[in-house]
């Protein structure tokens, strides 16, 4: 009986390990997890348009430093293009990273009263963070709207930064007169990827 | 010896007896307390159970008294506040990061009940997950042990010892509460009937994030919550027959970023049989997975979506047999799959390899003062095709009270699965690349200690010598223009470990421990080593029971000596260095234990006693605001019933 006992122990050890060990025991407890929506991946610009009661959405790549996205609220169209490249004929606000500017546009956020514009910068808008390597950073001259920037704040003092949305709403006094709503209400992919905004919006008038 | 005088003093001022008064009974019984850790079998030096006293390796063993009263919730807790040469720090996004004389946390095997845990981040395994509820007590050994237990052992081995489930039924929950919301709360309840015991194990912790009171290289500690879940159960069918089951679920979130939570899993399970076939044969055959994951909680979505997932699946036997009625001969051998999915891979993807290893150790016991011990292993990584052969020899030899060691033992770190495929993009600054044609790291380790314990005092004294070859980092590749992992040159690590204990009847205990590390660097060099010179600790307690009331008062101290440190000024270039002075430190803890009745116990601790509060948070600077309070409540039920 004895030896039996041993023999089956053994025996299930190791008919149990080996087995295991020939099908590789990848990564389990997947169920645990979620899965990140690769449809919304694909799909970027304005997702759904805002109606008088609810706020439209859109999703942009702005991953690529060295890039500005155009969106044009009259088409409901955006525009990626290089950062040296002449910007559209038509466009209402471009995003860079978490920059924003706006196309004479002025920018209040919620809660406080006042417009404020754009202003000129040469040490904000980054191009390339791989120069950080050699003790600076490589920085595009553009106009610059600092509230409407303000949406996410980037801590850079401890490294990784620390990002903050800041969950107010910004209201954007577009050049020919109209006023838009704006939320950042996301700034990652559905994997977690830094760098794809989700935007609501909503016409004032 | 002052302090021994100062506290007979003290003992004589309490009304207690003094020393030579004692009756032979007293006397006997302190003995016998001493007696009670000197035979402690110790298994982690020679993976044969031994006595702590006789072991030839020496081991430091930490007992489930020494953590209770350093109120310590996780290894790390534990091992700062018991060891000098050891120090937790911060790396970047806050993440903690060991120190043991001179070695970091991959070059330091960390073991529950003899088995590896996987996963890593910034190469150090998650100690918060080494939770110490329901630990019998933890062993030490220092110094290479890769004959015994292969890649990673270079600088030590620290091995988790689970109690053993021993009375019919027991109950014990406990709470604890701190500054910055800081809570424990956890419960283990066991039973034993016939064959079957069981015990398991349940913890909850939690703690606020909060800003330091100065600047510096972190301003802010990152808080969150973990779980920690344990089951161990054993039966024994036959006298000669114990087969042991595990399962074990730890979950752990950290608070670092508003829009994402880092969070972090372990899932363990583990059957291990052993047989005795007669007095002189054993064999011990086990089968093990552990799976340790990350991944990023999405607040915005609300998904938690995996990034890492570290799966070990190993099977293992070893052989006794005792020859010559004193001589014992261990064979063994272990077969692992390694496989690791990583966000720091192309593509999030995956890599796996197979480990393998034969060993073999001959106990020599010639006569009773003398022991021997030589041993070897040979371990076999099909990823990186390496293999590696790793050698011991110690040698013990007993005079009267004295102890007398030496040692030389051979160490190494094979590359891992990230050191060699990493492919990984730095937020755009810069890319680290893994190799894999790295070569392992290696370690020769020599040790010569004395060990004296004579009645109520046990004191020893020892210098170590590693001799570090091909350490693998990471260095700038100006071709690449990134990153890239390399081995680096030989690095010299030597110093003196002592360590005195004493106890008097009157209960009266204290404890000094003493180390002084140097890395030794060529003339001309830069000093690149930010382990620190001189560490202590140092502890004083009194302990005494009444009929219903028992008390226990432990006094912690760390004192840590500054360093200073020649630091490169560019991540690309290695040409320029600046040097850097980290100052010294010390922190002190109180621990008031009050038991009421049986089974009833009301600790308050008192940390940072003298307030320190760093100018300035470097990232070796504890992460500490000034003095803070905690209350504790711990209760067994079952002695309550009793």
């Amino acid at each position: 009986m004895m030896v039996n006992l041993v023999k089956r122990l053994f025996l299930s050890v190791a008919i149990g390990a080996a087995a295991m060990l020939l099908h590789g025991c990848n990564g389990l407890f997947s169920s645990v997890y979620d899965t990140p929506d690769t449809a919304i991946a694909s799909e970027y610009g304005f997702v759904t348009a805002a109606t008088d009661n609810t706020p439209g959405k859109i999703y942009v790549d702005a991953t690529d430093y060295s890039r500005w996205v155009y969106l044009n609220f009259s088409d409901m169209s955006i525009d990626t293009l290089g950062i040296d490249d002449p910007e559209p004929k038509e466009w209402d606000i471009a995003l860079h990273r978490y920059d924003a500017k706006t196309n004479g546009g002025a920018v209040k956020e919620e809660g406080s009263a006042e417009y404020v514009e754009d202003v000129w910068t040469t040490n904000t808008i980054v191009t390339d963070m791989s120069t950080m390597m050699d003790g600076y950073l490589t920085y595009a001259e553009s106009y610059y709207n600092k509230v409407l920037s303000s949406w996410l704040d980037v801590d850079k003092s401890t490294m990784p930064p620390v990002y903050t949305l800041s969950g107010k709403k910004y209201f954007v006094a577009l050049a020919d007169g109209r006023e838009v709503e704006l939320r950042l209400i996301n700034f990652m992919d559905d994997s977690g990827v830094k760098g794809y905004l989700t935007i609501e919006y909503q016409y004032r008038k | 010896m002052r302090g021994a005088i100062t506290l007979a003093l003290l003992c004589m001022a309490a009304g207690a007896m003094n020393a030579d008064e004692l009756s032979d009974r007293q006397q006997d019984s302190i003995e016998a307390r001493w007696n009670t850790l000197l035979n402690t079998v110790v298994v982690t030096g020679t993976r044969t159970p031994k006595l702590l006293k006789d072991s030839p390796i020496l081991t430091r063993v930490l007992s489930s008294s020494d953590i209770r009263q350093a109120d310590a919730t996780n290894i790390s807790d534990l091992l700062q506040s018991e060891l000098p040469g050891i120090e937790f720090t911060y790396s970047m996004n806050q993440q903690v990061n060991l120190n043991m004389q001179g070695f970091g946390g991959n070059s330091v095997l960390f073991l529950i009940d003899g088995e590896r845990v996987a996963g890593e981040t910034l190469d150090n395994v998650d100690y918060n997950r080494l939770n110490l509820s329901n630990v019998e007590r933890i062993e030490i050994v220092k110094g290479g042990a890769s004959a015994l237990y292969g890649s990673n052992a270079v600088g030590g081995v620290v091995n988790i010892i689970s109690k053993e489930q021993s009375r019919p039924w027991s109950l014990n929950i406990n709470g604890r509460y701190g500054a910055h919301n800081s809570q424990r709360y956890g419960a283990v309840a066991g039973f034993k009937a016939g064959i079957f015991s069981s015990s398991t194990t349940l913890q909850y912790n939690h703690e606020n994030s909060y800003n330091m009171k100065n600047s510096g290289d972190f301003t802010r500690y990152y808080g969150g919550y973990n779980w920690n879940i344990k089951e161990r159960f054993t039966i024994a069918p036959i006298k000669q027959m114990k087969i042991i089951g595990r399962l074990g679920y730890y979950f752990r979130q950290r608070n670092a970023q508003e829009n994402t939570r880092d969070r972090y899993r372990g899932f363990s399970g583990g059957l291990r049989g052993m047989y005795t076939f007669n007095k002189y044969n054993d064999l011990d055959v086990a089968y093990n997975f552990d799976q340790y994951d990350k991944s990023d909680y999405i607040v915005p979505t609300s998904k938690d979506v995996r990034k890492y997932s570290n799966a070990q699946n190993s099977v293992r036997a070893i052989y006794n047999h005792t020859f010559g009625g004193k001589h014992i001969l261990t064979l063994g051998g272990d077969v692992m799959r390694d496989y690791l999915q990583s966000y720091q891979f192309e593509n999030n993807g995956h890599k796996s390899q197979l480990t393998a290893d034969g060993m073999a150790q001959l106990d020599m016991n010639f006569t009773d003062n003398l022991n021997i011990i030589a041993g070897g292993r040979y371990d076999y990584f099909s990823e990186a095709a390496m293999k590696h052969f790793s050698s011991r020899l110690s040698v013990m030899y007993k005079i009267d009270s004295w102890r007398l060691r030496g040692s030389y033992s051979g160490g190494f770190r094979a590359p891992t699965l990230k050191e060699m495929y990493m492919d990984f993009d730095m937020a755009g600054i810069f890319m680290i690349y893994g190799n894999p044609d790295l070569k392992p790291e290696t370690s020769n380790n020599f040790q010569l200690s004395a060990e004296f314990t004579h009645r109520l005092l046990n004191f020893n004294i020892g210098g170590f010598c590693n001799l570090v070859d091909n350490r693998i980092t990471t260095a700038w590749n100006q071709s690449l223009g990134g990153q890239f992992y390399s081995n680096i040159g030989r690095v010299n690590i030597a110093g003196i470990d002592a360590n005195v204990a004493w106890k008097h009847s009157c209960g009266f205990g204290a404890r000094l421990s003493y180390i002084y590390t140097r890395e030794h660097v060529r003339k001309g060099q830069p000093y690149t080593s930010s382990t620190r010179p001189h560490t202590a600790t140092a502890r004083l307690d009194y302990g005494r029971s009444w009929k219903n009331y028992r008390l226990n008062v432990a006094l912690h101290g760390r004192v840590l000596s500054a360093v200073t440190v020649d630091e490169y000024t560019s991540l690309t270039d290695y040409s320029d260095t600046e040097r850097v002075r980290y100052p010294a430190y010390t922190m002190w803890r109180l621990n008031i234990t009050q038991g009421i009745m049986s089974g009833i116990d009301l600790t308050l601790a008192v940390d940072n006693l003298f307030n320190y509060v760093p100018k300035y948070y470097y990232s070796n600077s504890p992460a500490t605001t000034g003095t803070t309070l905690s209350v504790g409540l711990s209760v067994d039920v079952d002695k309550l019933f009793k």
